[in-house]
């Protein structure tokens, strides 16, 4: 007959005493307070090594970094005075705001940081800054879609794009703050009827992310999307030869130029109200607004510079000047809530 | 008879509450505080939002939520059920191979499978863009192909990479099956698998089931992929895209309650029969000898879950790694494959210690409410893994606080901020997979195995060590294994619970897939199935010694 003896078991025994040993190294690796700040993001580590990298090697000072989609501002809250957390990174104004709600961001002082970043793109109370800018466009297919066919966001509920348009979940955090858009310009009404045309007009049931909308337009699926334009940087210059053909197929539209400006959105970050480290986490923010890291943005992922002293160049550049929408960007997060139930409303 | 029927062991050595049935209580409490917490956060203030929810949404979330559950549920019963059958039952050519290769689909992700599904079925895939060229079509509107994207689609993908739950204890329930009761069945003329093999494997399918349940609704990366509107979806849209964690932690709560009028089902339709075999198999079980054509049947029934829930998937993501320096990417994640082993490895070992200690104490020394108890504390699994974080996270911070308070300022935090707590969060969520592999064990044991042992003057103590433990040794080993591959692939919890600079393969996965940067992702998901090789064979290997 097999037996097994649990009580007696070493490597059970060890293997307890090495999971306790983690855990207490975890914990006491947390308290220790060296030249170092402990960053809590929400974008991809592949997205933000570069910077990290940057700021190590000018500063001397060590970068160590949690990653999570979700969650991270709940992670942050029950950890409270604890807290090993230095500074907040994240994308869409959304989730900034949802820090500044549960009141785990500090304010900070910093002539920096005021100086390099547009009021319009960060708190009034300086607990949260926008560090860059993504402009939400329009793709149309080059073969199919002519030039200046379509101008403005409001277009995509006429009539003559029926069958034509695809689109993301309607709840995804992208299209969400566009709705949010659509509010500050129209109010909730006009924006609901607008959103029920859109879906109205939608080729397929919203689904894949953006890439997936270029890829539908390559396939003759649809002839309009909605789209950040960083991704299709990512795809004409990333590895895969199919992606650099659905680039090829589509055009880069910037809406609403002739009135209010393309909608934006922001990544951003702030400094946790425990931070133990908080003059390297100021002095890591502000790197980030300088004309270095600025143009590291663009450079690893497209996205827009928000120091208004730092000029875009390259591939950027090549996509051409555009007016973006000039609105305070905290007013994307206020109007989130009403813009989910719209999506809801109106099924898409 | 050789089969006795009987409610449940005898009352004579139970008692309502000793130090055993105190260890199990507090541990239920422990794995339970977490869902408590989440249950908790549900009582706030939900701004109104639900007559919205109601008016709007709430219906398609239901509605579609059921009918994936009742979808994936059917075909991985379908799945798991026949191959367990075939291969317990049939003698062919190439059965031993297949037994533990059958095992491989849960080592992959859903999530990742999904996005392999995607590239492999999509217009632009190699199946459509074979079609096309074989028959000449131009474009979409030439030809008319099921979505892949679709519900349906998601029940395909997901019963895939579930069926092995089911699949895993049906097959050790057929194999532990008196061969006399077959042979029963064989002389009276009557169907060896409706009347013997399926009804007596009952408890095991639907322990395999309720993990499939419970995974199908905290579901959320296949959901979102497919964009299926589904009660986990909608959580998610409430929370992030309301800013309102009360109303999403109360969507969570419909969640929940569907899993818990599932498992009450359960309960009400096995407190009218149970059988259990009074006698271990004497006579081994002679197997059937299939005709040539049944020996194609055979293996059709084994392939076919095969074919999707892995030769498909691991196909694509093959197809994708070998352009790249396939031994320049390995030597980068060396480091993050001995994380994701250690931590599965240390997990899977102290979640089944602890499911077994609790199920045995359960069964056999406590009461009918501390039984029920265990139950519960299985049900954390049925939550979306990011909600059941968010809930551990919340009760450790009550708990160093408590700490805090008790010893001193410098306990502060001490839980929350180490990897302990992402170890804590494992052990709520796949408490339920220990707990299904060793009920379904506990299930089958004879019911005077314990009462002999204690008549010939064994105690409790002695009594589990040299009679019960020994004959739940399959069913340690088959659990050991499903929470070693399951949290090897967890995603949402290790994503936020884990400590500065630590990556699973998982995680490193992910941040890829996310992107559907597919081609960097594929090595990494590939090292999740290979190391989940490595137990399935390990622990086949032992599982076959040990019948």
């Amino acid at each position: 007959m097999i037996y097994v003896d649990f009580s007696g078991s070493q490597i059970i025994r060890k293997l307890i005493a090495g999971a306790c040993f983690m855990a207490l190294a975890g914990g006491a690796s947390a308290a220790v307070a060296a030249e170092k700040i402990n960053i809590y993001s929400h974008r991809q580590q592949v997205l933000i090594q570069p910077f990290l990298d940057a700021f190590t090697a000018k500063t001397g000072i060590e970068t160590n970094v949690v990653y999570a989609a979700k969650g991270l501002a709940q992670r942050l809250k029950a950890e409270g005075p604890a807290s090993p957390a230095d500074v907040i990174l994240t994308v869409d104004i959304a989730r900034l705001a949802e820090y500044a709600d549960l009141d785990l961001l500090a304010p900070i002082q910093s002539k920096i940081l005021t100086e390099n970043i547009p009021s319009r793109l960060r708190a009034d109370d300086n607990r949260w800054f926008g560090l860059s800018e993504r402009a939400r466009i329009l793709v149309t297919s080059k073969s199919r879609v002519a030039d200046g066919e379509i101008a403005d966001l409001e277009d995509l509920a006429k009539p003559e794009w029926k069958g034509r348009i695809c689109s993301r979940a309607g709840s995804h955090d992208y299209n969400r703050a566009l709705v949010a858009s659509m509010i500050a310009a129209h109010g909730e009404a006009a924006t609901e009827a607008w959103a029920g045309g859109v879906v109205a007009n939608l080729a397929r049931k919203p689904q894949g992310n953006d890439r997936s909308q270029a890829k539908a337009i390559f396939q003759g699926l649809c002839d309009v999307a909605v789209m950040n334009s960083y991704y299709y940087g990512n795809m004409k210059f990333g590895d895969k030869a199919d992606q650099k053909e659905w680039a090829q197929s589509i055009r880069l539209v910037f809406t609403n130029q002739s009135n209010r400006g393309n909608h934006m959105n922001i990544s951003g970050g702030g400094v946790a109200k425990y931070a133990k480290n908080k003059a390297a986490a100021i002095a890591f923010l502000e790197f980030l607004t300088e004309e270095k890291a600025q143009q590291l943005y663009g450079e690893i992922n497209f996205e827009y510079p928000v120091n208004p002293a730092v000029t875009v160049n390259g591939e950027l550049a090549s996509w051409g000047k555009f007016k973006p929408d000039a609105q305070p960007i905290e007013r994307l997060a206020e109007l989130a809530p009403k813009a989910q139930m719209i999506i809801d409303r109106v099924g898409w | 008879m050789v089969a006795t029927f009987l409610s449940q062991f005898t009352r004579a050595q139970r008692r309502p509450f000793d130090r055993w049935s105190g260890g199990v209580i507090v541990l239920c409490g422990l794995i339970l505080g977490p869902v408590i917490a989440v249950l908790l956060a549900a009582f706030g203030d939900s701004a109104g939002l639900w007559s919205h929810l109601y008016d709007t949404v709430l219906g398609r979330y239901v509605s579609n939520t059921l009918i994936l559950m009742a979808g994936v549920g059917a075909l991985a019963v379908g799945f798991g059920v026949s191959s367990a059958w075939v291969i317990s039952r049939y003698d062919f050519g190439g059965r031993r191979m297949l037994e533990w290769m059958l095992l491989l689909p849960a080592a992959i992700p859903a999530y990742i499978i999904a996005y392999s599904y995607t590239e492999f079925f999509e217009y632009a895939g190699p199946l459509q863009s074979g079609l096309r060229h074989m028959f000449g079509w131009q474009s979409p509107r030439d030809y008319w192909f099921p979505e892949i994207r679709s519900l349906g689609g998601a029940v395909l993908v997901m019963a895939s990479v579930l069926y092995p739950y089911i699949y895993m204890v049906t097959r050790i329930a057929f194999r532990l099956t008196p061969a006399s009761l077959f042979e029963i069945a064989l002389v009276h003329n009557r169907s060896q698998f409706w009347q013997v093999g399926l009804p007596l494997a009952r408890p095991a399918i639907m322990a395999g089931l309720a993990l499939v349940m419970m995974e199908v609704m905290s579901d959320f990366g296949t959901v979102e992929f497919f964009a299926i509107e589904t009660i986990t979806l909608g959580i998610f849209n409430v929370w992030l895209g309301m800013n309102n964690l009360v109303a999403a932690a109360q969507i969570s709560i419909v969640g929940f309650g569907f899993i818990l009028a599932l498992l009450g089902l359960e309960l009400y339709a096995r407190s009218r029969q149970q059988y259990v075999a009074s006698s271990r198999n004497q006579t081994p079980l002679a197997m059937l000898a299939p005709t040539k054509l049944g020996v194609l049947a055979c293996w059709m029934v084994c392939v076919i879950p095969l074919l999707f829930g892995f030769f498909i998937p691991v196909g694509v993501l093959l197809g994708l790694v070998v352009t790249n320096d396939l031994l320049a990417d390995f030597l980068a994640i060396r480091e993050i494959i001995g994380n994701t082993l250690i931590v599965a490895a240390i997990a899977a070992l102290v979640i089944m210690l602890l499911s077994a200690f609790i199920v045995v104490t359960a069964s056999f020394r406590a009461g009918a409410k501390t039984r029920k108890l265990a139950l519960f504390a299985s049900t954390g699994y049925a939550f979306p893994g990011t909600i059941l974080a968010i809930g551990v996270l919340i009760f450790s911070g009550q708990l160093d606080r408590g700490f805090a308070a008790v010893f001193g300022a410098q306990f502060q935090g001490v839980l929350v901020t180490s990897i302990a707590v992402l170890f804590l969060a494992y052990i709520v969520r796949f408490q339920a997979v220990g707990y299904g592999a060793m009920i379904s064990g506990v299930r089958r044991l004879p019911a005077n195995m314990m009462n002999a042992s204690r008549v010939l003057g064994q105690g409790y103590m002695e009594s589990i060590r040299q009679v019960i433990m020994p004959l739940l040794k399959s069913s340690f080993l088959a659990g050991i294994m499903l929470v070693f591959v399951d949290v090897m692939k967890e995603l949402p919890m290790t994503l936020l619970l884990r400590p500065f600079n630590f990556e699973t393969l998982a995680t490193y996965t992910y941040q890829f897939a996310k992107d559907e940067m597919l081609e960097v992702a594929a090595l990494p998901a590939l090292m999740i199935v290979l190391s989940g090789l490595v137990p399935v064979i390990l622990m086949s290997a032992m599982l076959r010694r040990y019948r």
